[in-house]
């Protein structure tokens, strides 16, 4: 992990009473030391990637502090970590994206809430839910509902995200349950400050050690110890849990004088609601709002007792609770019959979309609906309108896909050099930056089922073909759950199909983390664990590892590998450092050289124009971004020619490509010499004698 | 005091590498400075690679101390229609934002940079899938309360930073930023490396935004020909130098039918005509490769300064089509036969490295481009020449049913260029559209047969795989036999 985090460690160093400015992610990782965890876990993955990435980085603190910092393997690996807080009274906490980690997590969790915890236990969780979102599109609430943990949905201002965490462990220890912490994107990245207390040294930790361990046989979940536990969990646990968040008024309501009428809202949508109320004349810019608000800064469980009275002589209230399935909304409906408030009309989806992000729009939207004022929406349907007609044409999206020069988009122009021969291939995908390959100009990729598991997901699809078919697994993946779900499950059973490791070396989607087998590592982290030692140790027997730049021969090698005699599986290691961390090392580098006056060679990449046909057959094998189009400089040709513009790396692949493909002859490598020595210059002026 | 009803919204719609963030972060520093409650969030996730990305600030214009210890309740996410300050990093961004509704004329000042950044989907067409810039920046001036628009990618260049400051100084000029220019450029000081070409940039864009300066003008486009005169006297010379005195004589003999009928068709005949008879064949581009001219341009594409040498290495990688191009007629066209019966077309394919900037790499492709004297002997000259032909007389007699029938016939060259598999793919669709729409129409309606050929023909190009071409031909288009083992 090139980049340095020192700035935001320094944050984690504030004393009592100081102010922190930053983001939200980096202000719970604040409030995890100021809470005295003697442990803290995850898994990286936006939006939480932060977590870790500065812990990492804060070695020094975490020493002093004796606090235990690892990443761990995946998610699961996270949670069960969290196993620590069972028998011992310690703090800790993990993070990691969810919903997919937590599904990734879920059979610790559910030991870990049917045992119960004596520390405070707090997961972290970056709901990563609607618009700029990379995962499907799922509850964490649902997890909580399941195993019986408590989840926290905090309004999205620092204090109280910060307030959230600290008493997030107070009612952990209060109700001997695991709490969850529901982040979404935007509140992660949300900046502010807050007045900080000091970082609390843990009273179990690697400075203060334990000697006695405690043996109990009520937390283990085995028979009959779970019935026992379920009962705790219903019959003491949950009422304290509730006893706790009912004295601690962790929910909170906002009065108003429009008496009749309330709406009850997720903590983590209150700001989107004050806003569309502003937008209304209905609030002003302090929150001061005419509607009463009762806001559940806590949203499992809930309290029954605060929800009949918030209603209480209310003609109609509105719930605004993102996502689905609507479990707030039913258990409110739940609540108010079961009390027998039946005059009260409660309005929710239908009023709102029953899924997708609640923006500050669909927010407008749905409470201008709830409060017959819908015309107000009218600027903003014709503002939309006119813009469309304006520009005759909706924008092309843009989506994200690979970087300047990724060793991985190689790998896929030699899918489709290959694919020329072998005819189109079923291509079973993973998580990872190698999965923009669904995108154009690639289109490669058929499923996704999940990290890890590209390869497992192909079991049953292999068989069924012809032909081989062929999987993709970045390095990530590798260690998270690949090297056991799907490869040594594939060896087990005799899987005869093709897969493709991505070994770029980091985590790179989630901000170029290392992996076991990253090229360089921190101290704290154990020496290369190779990729190539691993398969070998699980008896795969068909290993090639390749340079993905030389697309001919990464085309060759696919053709061998769906052609080869051999039986079993074939596994390609692509070989190419990630671009972003590469570019990191190099661009000091090559800066001092140049300003020291050294000879550097620098290379680019470029199209003749003249010899361009502009039928940019060049683009639908790359997608580079630096690979584009420029106006046609011929006056009688009308289509656009192919151009190389700046920024880009000269990793080579346009004319690789146009080998591999037998493209055109219009690509050229150029080397500038910078710095020329005396041989350079000669050289140079007899070449200028021919031309 | 009274205190300001609410918080200026800034929404920032950037590409992913950017420096997005670290605007935001600018302008969040500069607002504490101003000790106003301010801002910021984002949702980068995987979208800072290279996709589109926005960030969203608001900022409460009042010093903390004047709020009697209240802070303003500030969103997390825009609202369409209320957002006063829309700021794009890009073009085509700066219409996603007026799509959205983001960008209102009785509120909002939209700074956006005028460059283009081509998404994947309009380059990799096989002609021109661009989104129209002009409707744009049209659109912006229109919907905007206050349109500050200029190329500020360029600005950046010149002052060797990144787009971010110059964005950032275009806000403040602007004059509705709620932050003094002097906070502004601290906030920049404070952040430490690149500050100085930063704030180079920043007043760039200040000056340009505040009128103080003229906004770089952006580069005259493309002269295109479009009257027939200056066509044929562009192809006539492009034919010269192609081949001789004659072959621009043949060109302005194969003209001679059009030259008295309507002239658009005239024209457009006169350019593809000239285009096509240019076509790019092995000698052809060793010559234009080993020109001066071509160096000169590759000097001034990769920003050599003077005194820096630049090493040129050529792609190329000929095979039976290109070898069999030279041969006599007889002997290429047998060779081609066999190779296409046998899949064995890109089998043979020899990848070179030339070093055309070398001596030795410089001699041998120049020696290529000797054969011209020799091409009108060749099998691929042959074979071009009898195709023109073909397409020339389709065209005429289009002409005599209706001028808009022959028009749709003559765009039909277009499809045919690039080389190897492309160049055999674009021609096999010009194959394709010419035998079932040209030369056996289903309908004798001849603006009926224009509407099909015009279709097929946007299918071939918008779809070069062929699927939607043989969709609208209303068959598959099988032409490419699998060849059984590739380059």
């Amino acid at each position: 992990m090139e980049r340095s985090f020192r700035q935001e460690v320094e944050l984690l160093r504030l004393g009592e009473g100081e102010t922190f400015h930053g983001e939200g992610i980096l202000a719970v990782t604040k409030a995890l030391l100021q809470s005295g965890v003697s442990y803290v876990g995850g898994y990286q993955g936006a939006p939480v990637s932060h977590v870790m990435d500065v812990l990492n980085d804060a070695r020094g603190i975490l020493d002093e502090l004796g606090v235990h910092v690892e990443t761990n393997a995946n998610e699961a690996g996270a949670a069960a970590m969290l196993g620590a807080s069972i028998n011992y009274p310690m703090r800790g906490a993990v993070a990691f994206k969810s919903t997919v980690g937590t599904n990734v997590a879920s059979d610790a969790l559910s030991n870990l809430a049917s045992a119960g915890v004596k520390g405070g236990a707090l997961l972290v969780l970056g709901e990563d839910y609607g618009e700029g979102s990379s995962i499907i599109q799922e509850r964490s609430h649902a997890f909580a509902m399941k195993s019986q943990m408590w989840l926290l949905d905090p309004r999205p201002n620092l204090p109280k995200i910060v307030q959230a965490v600290e008493q997030g462990f107070e009612l952990s220890e209060a109700s001997s349950t695991p709490v969850m912490l529901q982040l979404r994107i935007r509140a992660c990245h949300v900046t502010g400050s807050f007045r900080t207390r000091a970082n609390r040294a843990p009273a179990i930790s690697r400075r203060q050690v334990m000697a006695n361990p405690d043996f109990d046989y009520a937390r283990i979940c085995l028979p009959p110890a779970t019935y026992a536990q379920e009962k705790h969990k219903v019959e003491v646990r949950w009422p304290a849990a509730v006893r706790f968040i009912r004295e601690h008024r962790l929910n909170e309501v906002f009065p108003g004088d429009m008496a009749d009428t309330g709406i009850l809202c997720q903590g983590g949508l209150y700001n989107a609601v004050i806003r569309a109320l502003q937008q209304l004349g209905l609030a002003d810019a302090f929150g001061t709002s005419r509607v009463p608000i009762y806001c559940m800064n806590v949203t499992y469980p809930l309290l029954p007792e605060e929800i009949i009275d918030f209603c209480a002589g209310k003609k109609r209230v509105l719930v605004v609770e993102e996502g689905q399935p609507a479990y707030i909304e039913d258990a409110i409906l739940a609540a108010l019959r079961r009390a027998g408030a039946n005059d009260v009309v409660v309005a929710g989806k239908g009023a709102l979309p029953m899924a997708g992000e609640y923006t500050g729009e669909v927010v407008l939207a749905g409470i201008a609906g709830f409060l017959d004022s819908g015309r107000a929406l009218e600027p903003i349907r014709s503002l939309k309108a006119k813009a469309l007609d304006l520009l005759g044409a909706p924008a092309p999206a843009r989506p994200p896909g690979f970087c300047v020069g990724c060793p991985e988009r190689p790998v896929f122009s030699a899918m489709k050099v290959a694919e020329r021969t072998t005819g189109p291939v079923h291509v079973s995908a993973d998580i990872g930056c190698h999965l923009f390959s669904s995108l154009p100009p690639f289109n490669i990729g058929n499923t996704v089922l999940g990290y890890g598991l590209g390869l497992a997901s192909n079991s049953a699809v292999n068989p069924v073909f012809g032909g081989r078919t062929v999987s993709v697994m970045g390095d990530g993946g590798f260690w998270h759950n690949g090297l056991t779900t799907s490869i040594a499950n594939a060896a087990f059973n005799k899987d005869d199909g093709i897969l493709v490791i991505m070994k770029n070396g980091y985590s790179s989607a989630t901000g170029t983390q290392e992996l076991p087998s990253s090229p360089q590592h921190s101290e704290s982290k154990a020496a290369d664990m190779a990729i190539e030692r691993a398969l070998q140790g699980v008896g795969v027997g068909w290993v090639k590892t390749v340079d993905n730049y030389r697309v001919g021969e990464v085309a060759g090698v696919l053709k061998e590998a769906m052609t080869t005699g051999y039986k079993g599986l074939k596994v390609i290691i692509a070989e190419g450092e990630c671009q972003l961390e590469r570019q990191r090392k190099l661009r000091p580098v090559v800066a001092e050289k140049l300003a020291k006056g050294e000879r550097h060679v620098r290379v680019k990449y470029g199209v003749d124009e003249d010899t361009c046909t502009g039928d940019h057959s060049c683009i639908r094998l790359s997608g580079c971004p630096t690979l584009t189009v420029k106006d046609n400089p011929d006056p009688l040709r009308r289509d656009p020619v192919a151009t190389v513009i700046e920024g880009c790396v000269g990793c080579g692949l346009c004319g690789e490509n146009a080998h591999a493909a037998v493209l055109c002859p219009s690509f050229y490598r150029a080397e500038v010499v910078q710095n020329p020595g005396l041989l350079d210059k000669a050289l140079g002026r007899l070449r200028s004698l021919f031309k | 005091m009274t205190l300001p009803e609410r918080p200026i919204t800034i929404l920032i719609a950037a590409l992913g590498g950017e420096g997005g963030g670290v605007m935001a972060d600018w302008l969040i520093e500069a607002a504490a400075q101003c000790a106003y409650p301010a801002q910021s969030t984002s949702i980068p996730g995987v979208a800072q690679r290279t996709g589109a990305t926005t960030y969203y600030l608001e900022i409460f214009p009042a010093r903390e101390s004047e709020l009697g210890g209240r802070s303003p309740v500030l969103s997390l996410t825009p609202s369409p229609g209320s957002v006063d300050i829309m700021v794009a990093s890009e073009l085509v961004e700066a219409g996603r934002a007026m799509q959205n509704g983001y960008v209102n004329p009785e509120r909002t000042t939209l700074v956006a940079s005028t460059h283009r950044i081509y998404a994947t989907v309009e380059k990799m067409q096989m002609g021109d899938g661009r989104f129209d810039s002009d409707r744009v920046v049209a659109a912006g001036k229109q919907l905007a309360k206050r349109a500050v628009m200029f190329d500020m990618r360029r600005l950046a260049q010149e002052n060797g930073t990144v787009i971010n400051a110059v964005l950032f100084g275009a806000m403040a000029g602007s004059g509705d930023l709620p932050l003094p220019r002097d906070a502004c450029e601290q906030a920049i000081r404070g952040g430490g490396r690149g500050a100085e070409a930063s704030l180079r940039g920043f007043s760039a864009g200040f000056e340009i935004a505040a009128g103080a300066q003229a906004a770089p003008q952006p580069p005259a486009p493309v002269q295109r020909a479009s009257e027939l005169r200056e066509i044929m006297d562009l192809g006539e010379g492009r034919l010269r130098d192609y081949q001789g005195e004659a072959y621009a004589a043949l060109y302005r003999e194969r003209m001679q039918p059009f030259l008295e009928g309507d002239q658009k068709l005239a024209a457009e005949t006169a350019r593809h005509l000239a285009l096509w008879m240019s076509y790019e064949d092995i000698v052809r581009v060793a010559d234009l490769k080993t020109r001066a001219s071509r160096f000169e341009r590759v000097r001034r594409e990769v920003g050599a300064k003077d005194g820096e040498p630049v090493v040129v290495i050529d792609f190329l990688k000929p095979g039976v089509e290109e070898f069999a191009s030279l041969l006599p007629p007889s002997m290429g066209r047998a060779l081609t036969g066999w190779a296409q019966k046998n899949g064995r077309l890109d089998a043979y394919n020899v990848g070179m490295h030339l070093k055309t900037s070398g001596v030795f790499g410089y001699l041998l492709v120049r020696s290529l481009a000797w054969l011209k004297p020799w091409r009108p002997y060749c099998f691929r000259y042959q074979e071009e020449q009898r195709l023109i032909g073909r397409w020339l007389a389709r065209v005429q007699e289009a002409a005599a049913r209706s001028v808009p029938l022959a028009l749709e016939v003559t765009e039909c060259a277009r499809l045919i260029k690039g080389y190897g598999e492309t160049h055999r793919r674009g021609k096999a669709n010009f194959l394709a559209i010419f035998e079932a729409l040209v030369e056996n129409p289903a309908s004798s309606d001849a603006a009926e047969q224009a509407k099909a050929i015009r279709k097929a023909r946007e299918a071939a190009l918008a779809d070069p795989e062929g699927k939607a071409l043989g969709g609208a031909l209303g068959k598959p288009v099988t032409w490419l036999k699998p060849v059984r083992s590739g380059g």
